[in-house]
C-alpha cells in the first residue's frame, strides 16, 4: 500500500488484519499507521467494514489475522479496558444517571486518581470543550454537539493512546455537521492526539482528514491525503465513490493511452505493460471544452464530442458530452460560470474535448470480489 | 393545545356523547369496583375508629400483618435479585433454549395459586419428593414461614423480572462499552453504568412483586397450615375471622391491606417519571 510511515513514528499500526463473522470475510489484510498528530479518515459504504476496524483497535471485537499496535505495544490480546483507546460512539454513549463532571471523571475514577487530580483534569476539559456553564447537567439535557463534546471530553481525561470516532456527526443536523466537523478538527490539532473517524460521508472525509483510507468490501483501496486520494485515484472504486469520475476504457500503447484514435501522454504509467487493458479517469471539472481546433497547449485533446444536455445547477454548469468513442460514451462536465460567460454551450454543438488532469487505472481495478 | 381546540369546538353544537360516555363508564364501575372498595371502609368505621382500632391491635391481627410483611419481603428480595439475574443471562447471551426459559420463567403468572400451593405440597410436604428426604433431619418447610415463602416466590416469579428484562433489552449496548474502553472491569460497568439505568425498573419490579406477595392466598392457605399466631399471613386471618363470624375483626386488617395496595399503587403511578428519570 502507499503508507510507508516507518513504525515509529506511528501511533497506531494496523497490520495485515483480517476478520470473518462466520462464513462471511469482513475485512481482509487491511494495514496502515496513524501518526501521533494525524487524523486518518476510514471511508466506505456501509457493509465495508470499517467499523469493524474501530471495534478491532479499540478491543471490542477481535480479528482473526493480523496485530494492532498502539504507540509501539502489541494489543492484539488485550481486552478492551486495558488499551486506553478513547472511543466516541455515535450515539456518544454518555452515562445517563451521570451528569457531565461525571462522565468525564469515570474514566480517572477508575484509575483510582487523586480526587484533587480529577478535579483538576475535569476543570480543564469543561473549559477545552466549552461546556464551563453545563457541568452539573445530565446527558439528556444537552444538544446533539453539547453530548459529543462531553464524548470527546470524556475520553481525553485518561490520555487515551487513541481517540476512535464511530460516525460521530450521523446523528446531526445538516448544517451544524460543517460546523462541528472544523471545530472538531481544530480541537484535535490542539490537543495531537493521533484519532481514526470513521464515515461514508466523502465530504466530510476530504475536510476532516489529513490522509484518507477507503474501504471497499472488507479491503483498503487506497490510503493517501484527500488531495491524493481525490486527483490520483488508484482504483476504479476510489475514483467513483471519492466524488464523481468520467470513466474511459482503452489501451496501453507504447506508453500511451489509446483508444480509438485518440491518444493520451501520460508520465506515470510505468506500472502498465503494452497491450494491458486500461481505464481512463477524469473529473467532470477537470474537462475543457472548446470549439473545434481552439484547443491551447495546456490541455491535451481527449477527442471530438456533441453536446447533449446543458443543465444549470447552481454554482456550476453541468455539460452531457457525446465522445467521438466505440459506443459512443457520455462524459459530464461541469464549468464554472467565469467559463459558461465567455463560450456558452447549446445542445447539439460540436465540441472539442480536452482534459486537465486524468489517471490510468487497471481496467479490473482491484476492486475485491465480494 | 388540540384538546383546548376541540373543546372551543365543541362549545356550539354542544357534544352531549363526552358527558353522557364518562357518566356511564363510572355507573359501571361503581357496583364492580368502587362501592366493594367503599363498603370496605364505611364498615370498618361504622362503629367509630375506636373499634378500628382495638380489631388491628389484636396480638393475632398484628402477627398475622408482621408475617405477611416479613414473608412478602424476603420473596422480594430473592425474586428482585434472580429476575436481575436472569434478566443480564436472557438478554446477554443467546444460546439454545433461551426462548423456552423465558416461558417457563414467566409460566407462575398464568397458574392458579391453588395449584401453585398444592404443587409445593406435593415437593416439600411431609410426604412429598424432597419433603421426605429432609423430615427425617428434622427439617421442615411446609407448615411454617418457610413454606409461605417459597409459596410467595413462587407465584411472585416473574413480576420482577418482567419489569427489568425489557430493560435491559433496550438498553443500549455500546454504554457498557464505552464503560469498557475507558477502563472498567465488568463488575464496575455493572455497578457503575447498568445498575444505574436499572434502578427504575428495580423498584417498581419490587414493589409489584411485594404488593402482589402481601395479598397471597391460594398458595399460602394450602402450605402454611393456617394456624394463628404461628404461619396465618393477613389475608389468612381475614378469612377465618370472617369463618368465625368476626366481621369487625376481619374488616380492620382487609382496610389495612386495602390502603397499602394504594399506596404502592399510587407510587408506581405517580412517580414513575421519578423512578425512570434521569
Amino acid at each position: 500500500m502507499a503508507d510507508v510511515n516507518d513504525d515509529n513514528s506511528a501511533a497506531v499500526s494496523v497490520l495485515n488484519v483480517g476478520k470473518q463473522f462466520g462464513a462471511a470475510t469482513v475485512l481482509r489484510d487491511v494495514s496502515f499507521n496513524v501518526a501521533q498528530d494525524e487524523i486518518v479518515v476510514l471511508l466506505g459504504a456501509s457493509g465495508s467494514g470499517k467499523t469493524t476496524i474501530l471495534r478491532i483497535i479499540a478491543g471490542l471485537e477481535l480479528p482473526n489475522d493480523g496485530r494492532i499496535i498502539l504507540h509501539g505495544k502489541d494489543v492484539t490480546n488485550l481486552p478492551a479496558r486495558e488499551r486506553g483507546t478513547g472511543v466516541i460512539f455515535q450515539n456518544y454513549a454518555l452515562f445517563p444517571k451521570m451528569n457531565v463532571e461525571e462522565n468525564i471523571a469515570y474514566g480517572l475514577k477508575l484509575r483510582r486518581k487523586k480526587r484533587k487530580e480529577i478535579r483538576e483534569t475535569v476543570d480543564r476539559l469543561v473549559e477545552l470543550v466549552h461546556l464551563g456553564e453545563h457541568r452539573k447537567k445530565s446527558p439528556s439535557q444537552l444538544s446533539g454537539g453539547q453530548q459529543q463534546r462531553v464524548a470527546i471530553a470524556r475520553a481525553l481525561a485518561y490520555e487515551p493512546e487513541v481517540l476512535l470516532f464511530d460516525e460521530p456527526f450521523g446523528a446531526l443536523d445538516a448544517q451544524i455537521r460543517g460546523i462541528l466537523r472544523r471545530e472538531i478538527r481544530g480541537l484535535l490539532k490542539q490537543i495531537k492526539v493521533p484519532s481514526i473517524f470513521i464515515t461514508h460521508d466523502q465530504e466530510e472525509a476530504l475536510e476532516l482528514g489529513d490522509r484518507i483510507a477507503v474501504l471497499n468490501s472488507g479491503k483498503l483501496e487506497q490510503i493517501g491525503t484527500p488531495f491524493e486520494v481525490y486527483n490520483r485515484p488508484e482504483t476504479e472504486y476510489v475514483a467513483t465513490f471519492l466524488g464523481a469520475a468520467n470513466l474511459l476504457g482503452g489501451v496501453m500503447s507504447g506508453g500511451k493511452f489509446t483508444a480509438n484514435d485518440v491518444s493520451l501522454e501520460t508520465d506515470d504509467m510505468t506500472q502498465f505493460r503494452d497491450g494491458e487493458k486500461v481505464k481512463l479517469v477524469f473529473r467532470p471539472e477537470d474537462v475543457f471544452l472548446r470549439r473545434p481546433e481552439n484547443l491551447t497547449q495546456r490541455y491535451q485533446k481527449l477527442t471530438e464530442g456533441r453536446i447533449e444536455e446543458v443543465s444549470f445547477v447552481g454554482a456550476f454548469e453541468r455539460v452531457t458530452v457525446n465522445v467521438d468513442l466505440p459506443d459512443k460514451p457520455t462524459i459530464i462536465v461541469t464549468r464554472p460560470k467565469t467559463e459558461t460567460a465567455v463560450f456558452p454551450l447549446h445542445h447539439g454543438q460540436e465540441v472539442t474535448v480536452g482534459l486537465v488532469r486524468f489517471r490510468i487505472i487497471p481496467e479490473t481495478a482491484n476492486n475485491g470480489t465480494a | 393545545m388540540s384538546a383546548t381546540v376541540s373543546g372551543i369546538r365543541h362549545v356550539r353544537g354542544f357534544d352531549v356523547v363526552k358527558p353522557l360516555s364518562i357518566v356511564t363508564m363510572i355507573v359501571i364501575m361503581l357496583p364492580l369496583v368502587l362501592l366493594p372498595l367503599a363498603s370496605i371502609f364505611i364498615f370498618g368505621t361504622s362503629n367509630g375508629l375506636g373499634s378500628f382500632w382495638n380489631a388491628l391491635m389484636q396480638p393475632e391481627a398484628i402477627f398475622a400483618l408482621k408475617l405477611s410483611i416479613v414473608t412478602s419481603f424476603w420473596a422480594t428480595i430473592f425474586n428482585v435479585i434472580f429476575g436481575l439475574f436472569a434478566s443480564y443471562v436472557l438478554s446477554r447471551y443467546n444460546f439454545w433454549g433461551r426462548n423456552a426459559l423465558i416461558v417457563l420463567i414467566s409460566l407462575p403468572t398464568a397458574i392458579p395459586t391453588a395449584v401453585a400451593g398444592f404443587a409445593l405440597l406435593l415437593l416439600w410436604g411431609p410426604y412429598g419428593t424432597l419433603g421426605r428426604l429432609l423430615e427425617p433431619q428434622g427439617v421442615h418447610i411446609m407448615f411454617t414461614a418457610w413454606s409461605i415463602i417459597l409459596a410467595n416466590i413462587f407465584v411472585t416469579f416473574p413480576l420482577a423480572f418482567g419489569v427489568i428484562k425489557p430493560v435491559f433489552d433496550t438498553m443500549s449496548r455500546s454504554l457498557e462499552e464505552a464503560s469498557a474502553t475507558m477502563g472498567a472491569t465488568r463488575w464496575q460497568t455493572f455497578w457503575h453504568v447498568t445498575l444505574p439505568s436499572l434502578r427504575g425498573a428495580i423498584v417498581s419490579g419490587a414493589l409489584l412483586t411485594f404488593a402482589r406477595a402481601v395479598g397471597e392466598f391460594g398458595s399460602t392457605i394450602l402450605v402454611s397450615g393456617n394456624l394463628a399466631s404461628r404461619t396465618q399471613t393477613a389475608p389468612l386471618y381475614i378469612f377465618a375471622k370472617f369463618n368465625e363470624g368476626q366481621v369487625e375483626a376481619a374488616n380492620a386488617i382487609a382496610i389495612v391491606l386495602a390502603l397499602f395496595s394504594f399506596v404502592i399503587f399510587s407510587i408506581l403511578f405517580f412517580a414513575r417519571d421519578w423512578l425512570e428519570g434521569d
